[in-house]
């Protein structure tokens, strides 16, 4: 507010916020990407382009580097000690490890949902209107509105539009985690990083959460990391193999199912090993 | 830990209860419960004191009264009441601050490593930097951050009484304009340095103890880290934080000997932050030297209403809520406004400040206590005198041997009863008592309110107990008998945090070669916790060492130490209070702080390396 008063001028600057360009066909372009963890590489010569408006799986056996490539997009690997990312990620036309990145821009435009569901110890409404609280929404009827839209996109609001005010803690873990994808969402985030989201929940509330991403694919790009094979089956257009730190193959998810091309691919769709 | 009970319970039911293992089980149960016994000893006792003074005087009129004048026989309490509540209050604010904001730096932000970044050109200048660096490395700085606290922890309060009779005192007369420094602001800040260390260590515990997830989801909306930290994981940690500043509380209300130089000792309502006052510690450690009759239970009866005020502020502590529990009622939304356009700005300046504070707070911390040590150890130095050390002891003159020795008379015997009666108590809580079970919640609130005794009323119960009734004199075995009960709920909170890490295969080893309940304990628990019972043991130590206001009317202040325990003599830290009281020997009491200060820093030492080791060994 200062600012805008002591610069009038300064108003049409844009707003650091806004940095991303979404307009063109491709969310994330992945290219030549290694990771170091140390002098361990975790990633080895990524490349993989992930279309607008379309759910993205990521599949693997455990350690073969798909959480750890999905931690890179919004740079959640920024706080482990060690970790080095060269080669290029560019999102909404950015290139995301440039210098001038805003940590803050990045992961408001590409939110996350993690494995364990992890509601903040606050209300349902608090849980919600947080992330926009801290960008600066004070007025209580923009938060509701937020929380509502939130809730709704979330398929959440009849369930909990009567229980605003009770804690977070209190849900089950389907609904935790739903909870937090309405968060994630409350900050209008263009891309959805999700890294199994449904691996600590029971089979009903994981079917819930497969609906609730065919319906978000609409406005949001997801990218989900999972376990689960025939979850990536169901729910995703597009997979990736990893393996070892490799992206093995990446195509359409039919191609993958059912005419992959690499042996490896074969072998692990089909329950050989992994 | 189920786990745990159910091999024990088995354990019992298998074997046939002989008269050892029952007689072993009734001995831990007896030690376990003398915490009890305790709590109820001291209100007891000091309540019994306190009787003829409120019959005589009225307890309405005793607490309600405002004139102290024993020469007139009027007792009457009220403005010390009001004067130790905004003492505590103000100190508790003040530290309460420091210590948290210290606390988010040290579990957010305090690197291990400190690292020089060269980015010139000059080979010569990169390569010297390059060894300095590797210097730095060595040093790590949390460790140091870590053991800053203990120390000031470790301190003596009688050390910080000293310190802030000279340098906080003098500091404050300054900004009176050359009046009078003593009063309501000096106590408040000597206070809020004593309970500094408690909170911070406290309010880092319950940081560390929030989940990780909470401040990656934070980071994962966009939040920067500090945003994340002051608005997520802080909020989460609350009721760590308010048990920390309630014990703090408790701390700073029952501080006896720290503030009696720098109160100024006027028993009258405050009028400004440069009024002198009396507290009601200092109100029964300046008179009980030589109060009689009913100026002696007015005394006594000061020391029962403090006990009830910290009884208050400790069994508070149980109401704190463990976790959000939600709102009440419903929340009903405004009508949908259709506010489409919702702009979201970037923000965090506020949480940027609160990060630059506390970097400030913690270098601030790390300030104070470089102060203290260097103002002691420069007195100390200064002022050295080898006739202090080596002249023969004198009734009149103090000299460092006599109470050199009744120190360690009173660390030996005091161990020599406590320990036995800690480890035996921790014993049944680890070993016997069924973890969550009504039995165990009954002893540690009765552990944790003896631990929130104020010294200052172990003193009193001590005087009441060994000699108004026992009819023993003042002596060091009175004195030692007074620290094992303030040192009880040390040496078992310790050695049962050992006992529990004892992993349980050892136990069930034992049992499958057919060995008894007490030989096991005895035979392969006891030896695998031997490291916890020393740290537990120089904790007790360094409590032993550094007290003061439980001994002055147990143990005595003579000069003077024939090596008798039935006989009067001063520790190190009364010695170092009987020195500086009348402004006589101070070359002496600083010499003294020097000496307690080296003991704080070995102490503080050795528990670092047993618990170092002890790491080492678990992560092999």
């Amino acid at each position: 507010m200062e600012n805008e008063k002591k610069n009038p001028n300064e108003k049409q600057k844009k707003n650091p916020l806004e940095i991303f360009d979404f307009s063109g066909e491709n969310a994330i372009e992945v290219k030549d990407v290694d990771l170091y963890y140390g002098d361990f590489q975790a990633l080895k010569k990524i490349n993989m382009v992930v279309p607008k408006y379309e759910i993205t799986a990521m599949i693997g056996p455990s350690g073969c580097g798909k959480s750890t490539l999905l931690k890179t997009l919004n740079r959640m690997n920024d706080l482990v000690e060690g970790c080095r990312v060269e080669g290029l990620i560019t999102i909404g036309n950015r290139n995301i490890y440039g210098k001038d990145m805003d940590l803050s821009a990045l992961r408001k435009n590409v939110g996350m949902v993690f494995q364990k569901p992890n509601p903040f110890p606050m209300s349902v409404y608090d849980n919600i209107a947080y992330g926009p609280r801290t960008f600066g929404i004070k007025k209580r009827s923009q938060l509701d509105e937020i929380v509502e839209r939130s809730l709704r996109q979330a398929a959440m609001w009849d369930e909990l539009k009567d229980r605003l005010n009770k804690s977070a803690i209190g849900l089950s873990g389907g609904q935790q985690q739903r909870l937090c994808i309405a968060r994630a969402l409350s900050v209008q985030p263009e891309i959805l990083l999700m890294d199994e989201p449904t691996s600590a929940l029971d089979p009903i509330s994981t079917g819930k959460i497969e609906e609730l991403c065919a319906e978000l694919k609409k406005d949001v790009t997801i990218v989900m990391v999972t376990h689960n094979m025939q979850q990536a089956a169901r729910i995703s257009d597009k997979t990736g193999f990893f393996l070892l730190g490799e992206l093995i193959e990446f195509g359409t998810t039919d191609d993958i199912f059912t005419s992959p091309k690499r042996p490896e691919t074969e072998r692990y769709i089909t329950g050989r090993f992994g | 830990m189920k786990n745990a009970n159910a091999a024990a319970a088995a354990d019992t039911r298998r074997a046939p209860l002989n008269f050892k293992e029952g007689f072993a089980k009734f001995l831990f149960f007896v030690c376990a419960c003398l915490s009890i016994i305790a709590v109820f000893g001291i209100v007891g006792f000091v309540l019994y004191g306190s009787v003829p003074a409120f019959r005589d005087i009225g307890v309405f009129q005793f607490i309600f009264g405002t004139s102290w004048n024993p020469n007139y026989d009027r007792y009457g309490i009220l403005p010390m009441i009001v004067n130790s509540l905004i003492v505590t209050l103000f100190s508790v604010l003040l530290g309460g601050i420091v210590g948290i904001f210290t606390a988010v730096f040290l579990a957010f932000w305090c690197p291990d490593k400190i690292h020089i970044n060269y980015r010139g050109n000059d080979p010569k200048r990169a390569q010297r930097i390059e060894k300095i660096n590797r210097v730095l490395h060595k040093i790590n700085l949390r460790t140091i951050f870590d053991q800053i606290i203990k120390l000031l922890a470790g301190i003596p309060s009688i050390v910080y009484g000293l310190f802030g009779l000279e340098i906080i005192v003098q500091m404050l007369s300054g900004m009176n304009g050359g009046r009078d420094g003593k009063g309501i602001l000096a106590c408040s800040l000597l206070l809020a340095i004593m309970v500094l260390p408690t909170v911070t260590s406290l309010v880092k515990n319950a940081l560390e103890a929030v989940p990780e997830s909470y401040l990656e989801g934070a980071l994962a909306l966009g939040n920067s880290k500090a945003q994340a930290v002051f608005c997520v994981v802080l909020p989460a940690a609350r009721s760590g934080i308010i048990s920390a500043l309630i014990l703090a509380l408790g701390r700073a209300v029952g501080e006896a000997m720290a503030v009696i130089w720098v109160s100024g000792n006027r028993a009258l309502f405050p009028s400004g932050l440069f009024s002198n006052i009396r507290t009601m510690t200092t109100n029964i450690v300046m008179e009980m030297g030589y109060a009689t009759g009913l100026h002696q239970s007015a005394l006594l009866a000061t020391g029962f209403v403090l006990l009830v005020f910290v009884l208050i502020i400790t069994l508070s502590m149980n109401f704190v809520p463990k976790e959000y529990r939600g709102g009440k009622g419903t929340r009903a939304l405004l009508d949908n406004t259709g506010e489409r356009e919702i702009p979201f700005r970037k923000q965090g300046a506020l949480q940027d400040v609160l990060f630059g504070i506390s970097v400030f707070f913690a270098a601030l911390v790390a300030l104070i206590l470089a102060i203290i040590i260097f103002y002691i150890v420069i007195n100390g130095i200064v002022n050295f005198s080898v006739s202090f050390i080596t002249s023969a002891q004198a009734i009149d003159v103090p000299t460092l041997m006599p109470s050199l020795l009744a120190t360690l008379e009173l660390v030996g015997i005091t161990l020599a009863i406590a320990l036995p009666l800690g480890i035996c108590a921790a014993i049944f809580l680890n070993e016997y008592a069924k973890p969550g079970s009504k039995v165990i919640k009954v002893i540690r609130t009765f552990i944790d309110t003896l631990s929130g005794v104020p010294s200052i009323v172990f003193g009193l119960f001590g005087m009441m107990l060994f000699r108004n009734t026992l009819g023993m004199g003042r002596s060091v075995l009175v004195g030692a008998l007074t620290l094992v009960i303030v040192v009880l709920p040390t040496i078992i909170r310790s050695t049962e945090e050992s006992l529990h890490a004892v992993p349980m295969s050892l136990r069930e080893a034992s049992y499958g070669l057919g060995a008894s309940k007490v030989r096991t304990i005895f035979r392969i628990v006891l030896p695998s916790a031997i490291p916890g019972i020393a740290t537990a043991a120089i904790l007790a130590i360094g409590r032993i060492i550094g007290e003061s206001a439980a001994l002055v009317f147990t143990m005595g202040t003579a000069f003077t130490f024939y090596g008798d325990p039935s006989g009067a003599g001063s520790s190190l830290a009364v010695l170092l209070y009987t020195c500086a009281n009348e402004g006589l020997h101070m070359g002496e009491a600083y010499m003294t702080a020097f000496i307690l200060l080296i003991f704080a820093f070995v102490l503080n030492i050795i528990v670092y390396l047993i618990q170092r080791g002890v790491r080492k060994k678990r992560m092999n």
